[in-house]
């Protein structure tokens, strides 16, 4: 006990060593289960031919990846997939800045706002997407009825019947589930930088550009970096919204690779084949999750610890 | 910038930032209780000029709305329980205790977000298959606990940093057990942040499409998202039907949020900066 006394800060009170492990097996035991398990499984599988679930298969080396690489449809997979991060975030994090400055302003009914707005991200992507092909529907939806009835478009719009146009709808309808819950989180990181630190910037004769790179960019890194690794890994995986409005289509436009995926195991019953994809596509994002990680960490504030 | 002109500035955003995320659930809700022609008139009418609660009838009449329904709360708050206990140590032992590799493990924890969902799907079916809990709400509280946990002990390190260790150290002093300690002082101190976990747990698992459509094959154990996807496909699109589906699973998520909402936005937010 006095061992710990001495330097309580360290460890907690007597505390041995093996107690935090303790505590965090549980967690650990669970997730090593369901996903490091399945991630040795899916390497496994990556190396057969096997079609359909529960079926025998043969080892067969590199051939997956060898055509995988080969494969005209997974690169551009790939690069639609890289279209898709780089689309949502953009417009993800201005829709997000805006709203969360708008909502750090006090009018009435601010408080009602700031909870309310994350509406969008709490309902099941299923009801995004109904919502969404409802009112982009080409017969009778009222979006379409506005744009003809304000005379922007001679007639209605088939928002997703031609390629392009579906794969930036899906963007913009998973922006529109997604930038509520970035813009609390920014607004809760705005709130937190001292007003002081702006009015002494002002006193010294700081533009608002100044203010903006010294002052706020700064105070709001830990967020970034928390919102800008997790935010592009969930984003790089999101398949729902995807599925449930395009299946990848129309003729592979918005096939990402996680779309790809799910077609080439569930659709086409080429499961090793899709494991493959999934093998690389994993370890394309943990190399990125660690680039990310060793360039982007903020620096720990308490001397030993990032907020990561 | 005069007062006036800042003031209407403002009255103008605030008010198309709201009217952008508000008023798609408003045109769904007002369209779920009009009439078949309504609903399809053109011009459309801002508010129903009919009212029938057939689309209503024909949901929970004409399919496993209801069960679809029973099973997704069951899921939810299986998920819920499980990811609240799980969480809560792992985030007591990474936050409260120090011990070597703790920084490591936590950020092995947010890694595990890099690995596609699809990845995990092929081989978390032969394993459920395996174990014997395949096609049962089961697997689906197994893998929604696996897609919230790491986030929500990201959640939870906020509240247990902001306690002062001296509170611990007193108490353990004062002769309490370590048990007690924790049941006493940091849990009672930590509640808005377990609840909070609690809250994101119980939408992840609410909102869960991909696994949900793979894991469950027969009909009466699907959860919610799954059948109402089900609905669409069914039917030659019956918008009426489609938008009474979706107010209805909008509804308890609606409630839980009304009661809960503060909370919850405080908590995910008090993560993301302390």
């Amino acid at each position: 006990m006095s061992a710990s006394i001495t330097q309580p800060r360290r460890r907690g009170v007597g505390t041995p060593r093996w107690l935090g492990y303790a505590f965090v097996l549980p967690l650990m035991l669970w997730l090593a289960a369901t996903i490091l398990i399945p991630l040795v499984q899916s390497v496994a599988l990556s190396f057969q031919n096997v079609r359909v679930i529960g079926t025998p298969g043969e080892f067969v080396g590199f051939a997956n990846y060898t055509r995988l690489f080969a494969s005209e449809r997974f690169w551009e997979a790939f690069g639609r997939s890289l279209i898709w991060v780089l689309g949502n975030a953009v417009l993800q994090t201005v829709l997000a800045f805006a709203a969360a400055l708008i909502l750090k302003q006090s009018f009435p009914g601010h408080r009602v706002a700031r909870i309310w707005i994350i509406l969008s991200w709490i309902v099941p992507t299923v009801v995004v997407v109904i919502i969404w092909r409802w009112l982009l529907s080409a017969s009778g939806g009222i979006i379409n009825y506005a744009l003809v009835a304000l005379g922007i478009t001679p007639e209605p719009i088939g928002f997703f019947s031609t390629g392009d146009g579906a794969f930036a709808s899906v963007i913009a309808i998973n922006s529109w589930r997604w930038f509520p819950f970035q813009a609390v989180i920014l607004l809760a990181a705005l709130q937190r930088i001292p007003g002081e630190l702006y009015e002494a910037a002002s006193v010294d004769g700081a533009s608002t550009l100044q203010k903006f790179f010294n002052i706020t960019l700064p105070g709001l890194q830990s967020v970034l970096f928390v919102m800008g690794l997790i935010g592009t890994l969930m984003s790089f995986n999101i398949f729902d919204v995807i599925w449930l409005l395009t299946q990848g289509g129309p003729s592979a436009a918005t096939t990402t690779l996680p779309v790809l995926i799910y077609d080439t195991g569930f659709r086409q019953f080429r499961l090793s084949q899709a494991a493959a994809i999934s093998v690389v596509t994993g370890v394309f994002l943990l190399l990125f999750a660690l680039v990310f990680m060793r360039f982007a960490a903020p620096p720990s504030d308490d001397g030993e610890e990032g907020r990561i | 910038m005069s007062l006036v002109v800042r003031r209407t500035l403002l009255t103008i955003a605030v008010t198309l930032l709201m009217f952008l995320v508000i008023a798609p659930f408003y045109w769904i809700f007002t369209s779920s209780v009009k009439l078949p022609p309504e609903v399809i008139a053109s011009p459309p009418t801002l508010f129903p000029q009919s009212f029938t609660t057939q689309h209503y009838d024909n949901l929970l009449g004409g399919s496993l709305f209801l069960s679809y329904m029973g099973n997704s709360l069951i899921v939810a708050l299986g998920t819920m329980i499980i990811t609240v206990i799980l969480s809560t140590l792992a985030a007591y032992g990474l936050y409260r205790l120090r011990f070597p590799g703790r920084r490591l493990l936590f950020r092995v924890i947010l890694i595990t977000y890099a690995f596609p969902g699809v990845l995990l799907l092929i081989p978390l079916y032969g394993l459920l298959t395996d174990v014997g809990i395949i096609d049962t709400l089961w697997a689906l509280i197994v893998v929604d606990v696996t897609l919230a946990a790491p986030f929500a002990t990201w959640m939870l390190q906020a509240f247990f940093r902001t306690i002062p260790m001296e509170l611990e150290e007193a108490a353990a002093l004062d002769g309490a057990t370590r048990l007690g300690v924790i049941t006493r002082i940091l849990l009672p101190l930590a509640a808005p942040g377990v609840a909070s976990i609690a809250i994101f747990a119980f939408i992840t698992s609410w909102t869960e499409y991909m696994f949900a459509s793979v894991l469950i094959i027969s009909d009466a154990s699907r959860t919610l998202p799954v059948g109402l996807a089900g609905i669409i496909g069914q039917y030659q699109i019956d918008w009426g039907l489609l938008m009474a589906g979706a107010t209805m699973t909008t509804l308890p998520v609606l409630l839980l949020f009304a009661l809960v909402g503060r909370n919850f936005v405080e908590g995910l937010t008090a993560g993301a900066v302390k």
